[in-house]
């Protein structure tokens, strides 16, 4: 016997394989089961395999699939194979592949709804709702209706089947119901359950007719998970309890709002127990010395699962929210109501990061692409978090390409949580002792262009800024004035090193290799350190000037300065030793705490790496390794300001562009106008004569001949 | 040329007067930055009278509020706006003064003495209903008064603090006064909400004048194009630039029912009135990451196009395809290639880099590197494929280039970005297709969706910033900064010329008048900023070398002495 699954994301995976083990083991069905992860469009070779497997197969699943090729694409295989006696359940998808379904005489009508089966009242609204459900959920903005009943529906929905009569007329649709209550819970047990409930009534094998299969077991709507627990908790104070018991035992971090990340996950994942990168990135967090509360996202709108356990009395228990589900904050995976989010989070005032995993690829072509996430990813789990404020799109994990559940990226998880260790540190530390780099441009490289920034006057911001460090508590020096500080930036010792701006520290090169764990692939690029780049003898200059805990850097460019040869590379391949210096110098000698890039827009967020979900291979990646990133960024320039927050993890400010006023006109374009408006305005033809003549004139002499 | 004085008739005369009037008052109203901006200071003290004038020239659906200009043009009985502005004639411009003397005067008002004021004086004047009015002058009242207070320092604060910084959108504020305020993390778009209802709508609009005006000059429409498409605009007008390229090849684009793009269908020729275009797509490396999907979605355009079974001389897509097929030079599958980007990872056309550092010695260079950088093939199962055969033999039939434009905030000699994918491109043609292209930029955030000639937006950005002094004094204002600024659209014009020799010999001239021949002023740039004074000066003795221009051995030669005086400066200063 023979199921196919055309399933999307990493949980329901590893229950099939557990279950048609199972199913074959207790019942010698001679059971296989072929699963495709329909997230992303398929290859043409993987369509092949698919028609092949949907060929040979007594039931069909279909599964959350609501990309728009793969459905157009498997409707069409649907139709065209036509095979009269297969089962096809398609649950939770668009609503043309709603109407895919075919369960003896049970189909779905246009707008999903329930056609072919006449009465059955409350069981044929239950089924209406189930199958249009995906589309409602598109067209239900603001009204939250579809989260709501799918909360509803995951609490209610066994209770409610009791009600609909097993023969008849409706025996088809009560099947469905049951089907789509195991996929609500989707538990290991569930998951075996669903595929014998449907082998059982569909697969035309006598000996499973009368198997029993157990009801769906029921977990929880909601409720705070740890790796280390054995039960889910249903409130935060139970978790608190277990938690703090625990933590005081092996001296770790408790539970307190100041030191707390708060971790949104998936309830489907939690549930089918395929959450090994959920753990090791729990963990990663508790090594950190931060403590967790990972709870179950309520999925359609997170500001539930927010507001009953991140907050108490008003108050934020978490700093930081890492949310693991790849969707919006508010709307799930069909729409955004990012407004609703926005203003639920300012209310909190807790940041919220957004950690990718990779549901739709897997982790080996993730690896191997230069791409790195595929535009679907990309755009659900990356742009439409962005719109809420999520910062930071991190891959922690994903499907292995031999496995049936995702896997941690373990070096990943130890970056987010690194990274959120230091953001913590921003949030709790005095002000008085924390670190601050401001990084100037400099762009084409001479002194003249020293804080190179679209819109912006950089020298009068720095002043601004340090002066607002300084009242806010940081030990920063602020010169006299802006020009005080220019000075300082530009002159120095700076000619004595032949540099654009003071040198205000040496690297030699033994400390370069020692405190840069790039430097050697550097040197593959660009020959040994320090070359000549930035460079004086064997040390590499950091530009810039120390002011107390402030410290203001130039951004060395990318070094293409009389290097034609490197222009010509179609690809990029890394930076140079002087741009990797200043970035080993801020985070390892310096000892910022954080980074800030004063304007737009500078080198780093460009260097070569993956365009979107980047590895540690990645330069910009690299280098800003652990630093906390501020950049400051024209609000009129979204889009290299998106490849920052993206690339290169920066949380943006945005700053208002110059004023704007009509041109206006002078001199000579001035007195044109005055001519020619007296010829407008006279009728005396001698008059328009002669003022033509001048006219012509004035034209000329402006270059305004007939375009 | 026009004709000696005396064989025009009036009517000529007329003419020319009213075509000198409309490049005049062009240059007038265009909207310059005057300045900069400083990080943390409100600009409440700042001239916002244009600026709210060009805000409340456009409608704003999501306050239900109408265009000023409309509102006022309809109520003194001359019918829409839009109509005014594309009416030439000495009517048309007497009406168009008239409207646009009201709506001075009413923003003025506003400024002075509130909304009630202004509503009041444009009932009394023109008739416009005060219920209507009012809506624009709560838009305009809200914009000053977040111009007026600065939120940046507290942004940066609180970011530094790791606290929620609230996100916003990004784009000019005429184009969408909901940046404000700023101090926000700004966000990009949703890619599978491109292009949206209205981005293809305003697209159907500056097609149509993008074909009318290359008809009006070369007799037909242009077979084969080659467009830029940046995430810049596509951003900001939720896809305005991918929806041209899909008008150009005569597709729109389908929603699911999720309410996502991921269609596209073709608009059948009897509806569509015209041929169809070819596009040469060059993509930017931000607009790849960014519309990942949508690349795709152009790429299944161009394809779809390719199989329809039309006419060679209706669907050039087709045609080209075919074409290259028979020669044998590739596969059907190769010639449909049309969305080509950097290599995945990889960003930017290096054309910049190698213009301002002077690395070129025959523009071919230029172009070339365009080509290399470029030439990575995007689509189904393509991630980027190096395809420099591809993009070759597509270039060789561009007869026009294009970009849209959208801001007047971000103009084509602010930045070197505009110059070395459009610029670059252009030489790019021209190096495979044997001739220079036509090459144009729209203006999409205007009334009346121009689209000019490269030369004349050159000329425009020259008289309305370069060489006015309202612009340089603006920038002057800002000491060192300000004079790198001005060094840096003397470049990025040098750009138009190295790339697309599409700046007139006039233009250097007069920025050599303006800048350097006049002492004064040079000593001024000196003392704020000698390295860019230099950099300024070395630029145009580059460009008469290079023959841009021809300057006379006068003006060289004082090019030369303050070039050398400057040195000698920059090293006493040492």
């Amino acid at each position: 016997m023979k199921v196919t699954a055309l399933i999307v994301g990493s949980s329901l995976l590893g229950p099939l394989r557990r279950a048609e083990g199972e199913i074959n083991r207790r019942h010698a069905a001679g059971l296989s089961v072929c699963a495709y992860n329909l997230g992303a469009p398929l290859a043409e070779g993987e369509w092949a395999s698919v028609e092949s497997d949907l060929c040979g197969s007594e039931i069909v699943f279909v599964i959350h699939v609501t990309d728009g090729e793969n459905a157009s694409r498997l409707i069409e295989l649907l139709r065209r194979q036509g095979e009269p006696g297969r089962t096809v359940v398609v649950i939770n998808c668009m609503p043309e592949l709603m109407r895919q379904t075919r369960m003896g005489g049970l189909t779905f009508g246009a707008k999903g709804g329930l056609e072919g089966a006449d009465g059955g009242g409350r069981a044929r609204r239950l089924l209406k709702s189930v199958g249009s459900w995906m589309g409602g959920q598109a067209r239900a903005r603001r009204k939250g209706g579809g989260h709501g009943q799918y909360l509803r529906l995951v609490e209610r929905m066994p209770a409610l089947l009791r009600f609909v009569p097993n023969a008849g007329r409706l025996r088809d649709l009560k099947h469905y119901l049951y089907l789509f209550c195991y996929f609500l819970q989707p538990t290991p047990a569930n998951v075996a359950s669903m595929l014998l409930y449907a082998l059982k009534h569909y697969g035309g094998e006598r000996r499973l007719s009368d198997v029993k299969v157990p009801p769906p077991e029921s977990v929880p709507a909601v409720g705070v998970y740890h790796p280390d627990a054995a039960n889910i908790f249903e409130s935060f104070e139970a978790y608190r309890r277990w938690y703090d018991a625990r933590a005081r035992r092996s001296g770790t971090q408790l539970l307190g709002p100041s030191k707390t990340v708060g971790l949104l996950l998936m309830r489907t994942n939690v549930v089918s127990g395929t959450r090994r990168h959920y753990d090791a990135l729990v963990r990663a967090v508790e090594r950190e010395g931060l403590a967790a509360l990972p709870v179950i996202s309520t999925f359609m709108d997170n500001r539930d699962a927010c507001a009953q356990f991140f907050v108490e009395e008003g108050r934020p228990r978490v700093s930081q929210i890492v949310s693991l589900t790849g969707f919006s904050f508010v709307g799930g995976p069909a729409m955004n109501d990012s407004e609703a989010a926005v203003e639920f989070l300012k209310g909190l005032n807790v940041p919220l990061r957004s950690a990718v995993s990779l549901d739709v690829q897997t982790i080996e072509a993730w690896r191997e692409s230069h791409t790195g996430l595929n535009p679907v990813q990309a755009g659900m789990q990356v742009a439409i978090p962005e719109i809420d404020g999520a910062t930071e799109p991190f891959v922690y994990g994903g499907m292995p390409a031999e496995g049936v559940e995702p896997a941690a990226l373990e070096e990943r998880c130890v970056r987010v949580a690194r990274r959120l260790r230091r953001w913590n540190r921003l949030q709790t530390e005095e002000r008085r002792g924390l670190k601050v780099a401001l990084v100037l441009f400099c762009f084409p490289p001479n002194k003249g262009n020293i804080g190179t920034a679209a819109d912006l006057d950089v020298f009068p911001s720095l002043h601004e800024i340090l002066t607002r460090l300084s009242a806010d508590g940081y030990d920063v020096e602020v010169p006299a004035d802006a020009d005080a500080l220019r000075e300082r930036l530009l002159g120095g010792n700076s000619e004595s090193f032949g540099a654009v701006a003071n040198v205000a520290y040496r690297m030699n090169v033994e400390e370069y290799l020692r405190l840069c764990p790039y430097a050697s692939e550097i040197e593959a690029e660009w020959g040994a350190a320090p070359g000549r780049i930035n460079a004086f003898g064997r040390d590499l200059l950091i530009q810039g000037v120390r002011l107390g805990n402030a410290f203001a850097a130039v951004q060395p460019t990318f070094g293409y300065e009389g290097d034609p040869m490197r222009l010509l590379m179609s690809r990029g391949g890394a930076p140079h030793h002087g741009f990797a210096a200043l970035y080993t110098y801020l985070e390892k000698v310096f000892g910022a705490d954080a980074v800030v890039h004063v304007g737009t827009h500078g080198s780093l967020e460009f260097m070569p790496g993956k365009q979107v979900g980047l590895s540690g291979e990645c330069w910009p990646d690299r280098l800003i390794g652990e630093l906390p990133h501020v950049y400051l960024y024209s609000v009129n320039n979204p889009s290299e300001g998106s490849i920052a927050r993206r690339r290169s993890y920066a949380g943006l400010v945005s700053y208002l562009t110059p004023p704007v006023e009509d041109a206006g006109l002078y001199r000579e374009l001035a007195s044109l106008k005055e001519l020619l408006r007296a010829y407008r305005q006279s009728a005396d033809e001698r008059e328009r004569e002669s003022l033509y003549a001048a006219i012509e004139e004035k034209a000329g002499a402006l270059h305004l001949s007939p375009e | 040329m026009s004709r000696p004085r005396d064989e025009q008739s009036k009517e000529e005369r007329d003419r020319r007067v009213l075509e000198l009037w409309e490049r005049v008052v062009e240059v007038e109203q265009r909207l310059i930055p005057t300045g900069l901006h400083v990080f943390g200071r409100a600009s409440g003290e700042r001239e916002c009278a244009d600026l709210l004038r060009a805000v409340a020239s456009f409608d704003r659906p999501e306050c239900g509020a109408r265009a000023l200009h409309d509102l006022v043009s309809e109520a003194l009985g001359l019918g829409p706006y839009e109509r005014l502005i594309t009416d030439k004639t000495e009517a048309g411009w007497r009406a168009r003064a008239r409207v646009d003397e009201e709506v001075r005067a009413c923003v003025e008002l506003f400024l002075r003495e509130g909304t009630a004021a202004a509503c009041e004086l444009l009932q009394k004047e023109s008739g416009v209903d005060p219920a209507e009015s009012r809506k624009v002058f709560e838009l305009l009242g809200r914009i000053r008064e977040q111009l007026g207070t600065s939120g940046e320092l507290e942004g940066l604060a609180r970011a530094l603090r790791g606290e929620y910084v609230e996100p916003g959108p990004g784009a000019d504020i005429v184009q969408n006064p909901s940046v404000l305020p700023t101090g926000r993390n700004t966000h990009a778009v949703n890619p599978y909400a491109v292009p949206s209802h209205t981005a293809y709508e305003r697209a159907g609009r500056v097609v149509d004048t993008l074909l009318a005006r290359h008809r009006a000059e070369h007799g037909r429409q242009p077979r084969t194009m080659a467009l830029v498409l940046w995430g810049l605009d596509n951003i900001k007008t939720q896809g305005e630039g991918v929806a041209q390229a899909l008008r150009l090849l005569g597709m729109r684009p389908l929603r699911d029912s999720l309410n996502r793009v991921t269609e596209v269908e073709p608009i059948p020729l009897d509806q569509l009135g015209r041929a169809r275009v070819d596009v040469v797509m060059t993509v930017s490396g931000i607009f790849r990451d960014l519309f990942g999907a949508t690349m795709l979605l152009l790429d299944k355009a161009v394809r779809c196009v390719a199989e329809l079974d039309e006419p060679d001389e209706l669907n050039p897509v087709r045609a080209n395809v075919r074409a290259r097929v028979a020669e044998g030079v590739c596969t059907a599958e190769e010639a449909s290639l049309r969305v080509f980007s950097n290599a995945p990872g990889s960003y930017g056309t290096n054309v910049n880099f190698m213009v301002m550092d002077s690395q070129w010695e025959s523009a071919d260079a230029l172009g070339d590197l365009f080509v290399t950088r470029k030439c990575f093939a995007y689509g189904r199962a393509l991630e980027g494929r190096e395809a420099k055969g591809a993009l070759s033999r597509a270039l060789s039939s561009v007869e026009a280039a294009y970009q849209n434009v959208d801001s007047f905030e971000i103009g084509i000699t602010d930045v070197d970005h505009y110059f070395e994918y459009l610029g670059g491109v252009s030489k790019a043609v021209e190096r495979h297709a044997g001739g220079r292209p036509a090459v144009y930029l729209s203006d999409a955030l205007s009334r009346d969706a121009r689209v000019r000639t490269l030369p004349e937006m050159v000329r425009l950005e020259t008289r309305a910033k370069t060489l006015n002094p309202k612009w340089y004094e603006g920038m002057l204002g800002h000491g060192f900064r300000g004079v790198a600024e001005i060094e840096s659209h003397v470049t990025n014009t040098f750009g138009w010329s190295a790339t697309a020799d599409a700046v007139d010999g006039w233009v250097y001239e007069e920025v050599a008048r303006t800048y350097v021949l006049d002492e004064q002023m040079l000593e001024r740039l000196a003392r704020l900023n000698p390295h860019s004074a230099r950099s300024l000066v070395a630029r145009l003795l580059e460009a008469e070398g290079r023959g841009f221009w021809e300057a006379e051995a006068g003006i060289v030669e004082r090019l030369r002495e303050a070039f050398s005086d400057l040195e000698d400066r920059i090293e006493g200063v040492a």
